[in-house]
């Protein structure tokens, strides 16, 4: 059988390399041209607890969802066996380190209890015993799972001798042997691990020959099982494709965008982008350098937005990035942003909440934070990306509309997106513009908040023989406090009625994005990560005969009222589907609120863990065969 | 900007009748004034309450920011602009109660920011609750009972952050205080004057009174010498500065305690990792090119970003066209 696609996941503890061994079989597989998508599931933990990489590869497209059951399960240790053993499919493989024969569950110290009882009496209702073995046995013996044992301890031992390393170099080896294992089932070329190997240790001769010498030990160590799982040849034609992670597409459409000022406060997921921007914070453009990027690390986030807000005051495109924790403090000054009509992006990952909730999984529960947060009210968009490219390209787009209606834009990306790897296309500089706003007359007679039109010209401080002020309270045109009731009725309303004005001029195109079938039977509707796992399940059940369209929206506020209207316009409230990853599907909420459509049914997930493909098919099938108005799911461990 | 400027705004400020607030603005104004500086490279910062203010009634650029934000937005401006002068201006609850962190963080950066610290022992403005400042067991008018809470000395606060200029002003030495501002703002890093300042509608205790039998100038003494000219002096300089700072409250010194001129600022700092940051600041590089589009080619970004770039092996030959 020919496969197009292969699913897999490979685990083992935190800080064993398995981030490493995610690139270096991503590197691979994009070098021989498959398209990939990888997501890292892991704890607040730094090592030890129980991490993993699902993947998910592609002959014929770049997959942007993930599903459940994998046909490869990579156990390097038992805990990865006991937590997935039912996330292989029928039929599957089990690549497995052979340390972890004749291992207890109640042994294993970094399960947590709940999660320990929750996997003992699944194994007790399949009748299974609590230790490897006879997991293994019953995987072969009910599931037709082939079990394909790699000896590490026996590369290691080689590994030692060849390139004389101590106990504690050679284990860190231990998911690349796995990882290699992956690339000989799945029948790579080993040039394309050595590609990959070079790219991630660029001139380490030394590990490239020993990444290398693994390989081979562990080709001969399954030579039986080579190409097993192989897929067609790829069939895509990018000749450049890059492997990203959402955090570095969202550096990369800052860079491109000109952001000039970062300023942060460690978070996780939100950290990896700021650390981006300071690696590169000058470039070289072939006409000299460009930049600077000045990345300040904050004391808090409180100072990375007000630090942030300042350097905008100066005329830098600036911005900050964040997750819910760290939006929470950022409240106060976005509020002061919007009464003083500064542009800012806050690139906002969200993760589980509340509080620090699961400070390293997904979610969209903070849309409504991002929509309402602070008091009083003011003009702020919020955008949301759908994918790694979409990331891109709002990074910069976000500052375009930060400057030319002189508002906070908040952008709204998760865990999932920002923690994932893909395979991508380069982007099209041609559709990147970058738009500044009017600026103002230099000279003594500047008024920043001057009242003759809803966007005042902007000067930055600093401006040849110009003076401005700015105050959180309510101000005249010059900036100066005033509390006079009709000031305040011309300055308050000038402030909010921008929001026609962006709602106006944005192309409703960039607003929301629509695919599968014109007119569809029943519509799916979402925003951020669902976009990729929305998209495949309507074409997949396109197959199934059922013709479905999905509505990605990508402007959240203003939120795009007409022409979400349009769209869903004769569709039976029953047919429209909100899928979401929280417990309240707010995007529903947010529509009714907008529109007064009602979404009929909401499909929602709120364990940390993204949305897959065959649950999302299945739920939507059943929510349309049935009177019932609500789905949960919840795969994946 | 025309030949004469006025640095004071025509904005009336609302101050209580006898608040020191006007001793301070009043130095503030003649200072810049004297150091001639440009009104429009110049801006006034402040946090929140009757000190927050004061840019308004200023003749410079002027940011009236958050409560114990003051800080932080003035070190965005400072950094995307270094041209700038900033000054700061934040009330004790401001700077040491609410913005505390703000207050220790720019000392450690040694950015070129000068705050000036309205030290009245309340918050004024909402009617005189006990500030950080306010010794412990004080009870003033605003307040029902004897402060519960020790007071925080922010000269050795900043010390120990590591400003580079520390300083004690009062409200009503006016010559005294605007040659301190004029120093602060001409010395090259993070610079702090704590301004002792009568409220004299709601801290009954330190009155103007109290300050004026208590207060002496360290210039007083001829052997008094602050600066820090090598790395060598300056252990034995902060410990006299320290020893100043900690002196009984019976008697109040003002003046310079601590300047130090060798340590680097962050500038400094900046410029030495982003070698073009003197010349390319963050306010003033170019971000488009001619077309508007980014000022990086597809080429530029293709080599910038190599790391994350895979050149697809094509053995097969047979990619069709449909990507």
């Amino acid at each position: 059988m020919r496969r197009t696609e292969l699913s897999l996941i490979l685990g083992g503890p935190q800080g064993s390399g398995l981030e490493t061994a995610m690139w270096i079989l991503t590197l691979s597989l994009a070098r021989a041209g498959y398209g990939v998508i990888a997501d890292r599931e892991y704890y607040s933990n730094i090592v030890g607890r129980h991490s993993y990489i699902h993947m998910r590869v592609s002959s014929a497209r770049r997959p942007r969802s993930l599903k459940l059951p994998v046909e490869v399960l990579v156990a390097s240790d038992a805990e990865t066996l006991f937590t997935h053993f039912n996330d292989i499919g029928d039929g599957g493989y089990l690549i497995y380190d052979t340390s972890i024969k004749a291992k207890q569950l109640s042994d294993v110290p970094s399960v947590e209890d709940v999660t320990r009882k929750r996997i003992m009496s699944q194994l007790s209702s399949l009748g299974v015993r609590g230790d490897t073995d006879s997991l293994i046995s019953y995987l072969a013996s009910s599931r037709s799972v082939l079990p394909i044992p790699i000896d590490s301890v026996k590369i290691f031992r080689a590994l030692s001798e060849r390139f004389k390393l101590n106990a504690k170099q050679a284990s860190r080896f231990s998911s690349s042997i796995l990882g290699s294992a992956l690339t000989v089932v799945m029948g790579l070329d080993p040039e394309d691990l050595e590609y990959a190997v070079r790219r991630r240790f660029g001139a380490r001769k030394d590990l490239l020959e020993q990444n290398m010498f693994v390989a081979q030990l562990v080709g001969e160590m399954v030579k039986d099982y080579r190409g097993i799982v192989k897929l067609e040849d790829p069939s895509m034609n990018a000749e450049r494709i890059m492997v990203v992670t959402g955090n570095e597409t969202v550096a990369m459409g800052k860079i491109i965008g000109g952001v000039r000022f970062q300023s942060y406060y460690p978070i996780t997921p939100a950290a990896d982008e700021s650390i981006m921007l300071e690696k590169y914070e000058v470039l070289d453009s072939g006409k000299g350098p460009v930049g600077p990027i000045l990345v300040l690390q904050a004391e808090d986030e409180i100072a990375a937005i007000a630090s942030v807000i300042g350097a905008s005051l100066t005329g830098a495109r600036s911005s900050t990035a964040t997750s819910g924790p760290g939006f929470d403090l950022m409240i106060e000054g976005i509020g002061w942003a919007g009464n003083n009509e500064t542009p800012v992006v806050i690139t906002y990952y969200q993760r589980g909440g509340p509080s620090t909730g699961l400070p390293t999984r997904g979610g969209q529960s903070d849309l409504f934070n991002a929509l309402f947060s602070g008091h009083g009210e003011f003009a702020r968009v919020v955008l949301a990306s759908g994918d790694h490219k979409e990331a891109l390209y709002d990074a910069a787009e976000a500052f375009n509309i930060a400057e030319k209606y002189q508002v906070p834009v908040i952008h709204l990306l998760d865990k999932f997106l920002a923690n994932s790897i893909v395979t991508e296309t380069l982007p099209d500089f041609s559709l990147v513009k970058l738009e500044r706003g009017m600026r103002g007359a230099e000279g003594p007679g500047y008024k920043r908040f001057d009242l003759s039109s809803t966007i005042s010209p902007r000067l930055p401080l600093g401006a040849k023989d110009t003076v401005m002020w700015y105050t959180g309270d309510e101000h005249d045109e010059l900036g100066h406090i005033s509390e006079d009731p009709e000031n305040r009725a011309r300055m308050y309303s000038k402030r909010i009625e921008k929001l026609k004005l962006i709602n106006m001029e944005i192309p409703s195109s960039f607003k929301l994005t629509v695919h599968g079938h014109e007119s569809p039977d029943y519509a799916l509707v979402g925003w951020g990560f669902v976009k990729g796992v929305a998209i495949e399940a309507i074409e997949q059940l396109s197959s199934r005969g059922l013709r479905g369209m999905y509505v990605n929206l990508r402007l959240m506020w203003p939120f795009p009222t007409e022409e979400f209207t349009r769209l869903v316009r004769g569709l039976d409230p029953d047919k429209i589907i909100a899928v979401e990853h929280s417990y309240g599907v707010s995007i529903a909420d947010l529509i009714a609120m907008n529109t007064g459509v009602r979404v009929g049914k909401k499909i929602s997930k709120y364990t940390g863990r993204p949305i897959y493909l065959n649950e999302l098919t299945e739920a939507v099938q059943s929510l349309l065969s049935g009177r019932t108005e609500r789905a949960e799911v919840s795969l994946g461990a | 900007m025309p030949d004469r400027w006025s640095f004071k705004s025509t904005v009336w400020p609302d101050w209580c009748p006898g608040c020191g607030n006007y001793g301070i603005l009043t130095a503030l104004i003649r200072s810049l004034e004297e150091l001639g500086v440009d009104p429009s490279k110049t801006v006034v910062v402040s946090g929140i309450g009757c000190s927050g203010k004061t840019p308004h009634f200023v003749n410079v650029n002027g940011v009236h920011t958050l409560h114990g934000r003051a800080i932080p937005f003035a070190m965005g401006i400072k950094l995307a602009r270094p041209e700038l002068t900033v000054v700061v201006h934040g009330g004790d609850g401001d700077l040491l109660g609410i913005g505390a962190g703000h207050f220790v963080a720019l000392g450690r950066r040694n950015l070129d920011i000068v705050v000036i610290l309205h030290n009245n022992g309340v918050y004024g403005l909402t009617k005189g609750q006990a500030s950080p400042t306010l010794p412990l067991g004080s009870k003033t008018k605003g307040i029902p009972r004897p402060n519960l809470q020790a007071a925080v000395n922010p000269l050795m606060l900043a010390l120990a952050a590591g400003y580079t200029f520390v300083a004690r002003g009062y409200a009503f030495e006016g010559e005294h205080l605007k040659t301190l501002i004029k120093k602060a703002v001409e010395h090259k890093g993070s610079a702090i004057i704590d301004v002792l300042q009568p409220c004299v509608t709601f801290n009954d205790i330190l009155t103007p009174e109290y300050y004026k039998a208590r207060i002496y100038k360290l210039e007083s003494d001829p052997g008094w010498d602050p600066v820090v000219r090598t790395p060598e002096e300056r252990e034995a300089k902060l410990l006299r500065a320290v020893q100043k700072a900690l002196e009984p409250w019976d008697k109040i010194p003002i003046g310079v305690l601590y300047a130090d001129e060798t340590q680097s600022t962050m500038e400094e700092r900046l410029s030495e990792r982003l070698k073009i940051y003197p010349a390319l600041n963050p306010s003033n590089s170019p971000i488009s090119g001619a077309d508007g589009g980014p000022v990086i080619s597809v080429d530029d970004f293709a080599k910038a970003f190599s790391d994350y770039i895979v050149e697809v092996k094509k053995t097969q030959g047979r990619f069709n066209l449909k990507g």
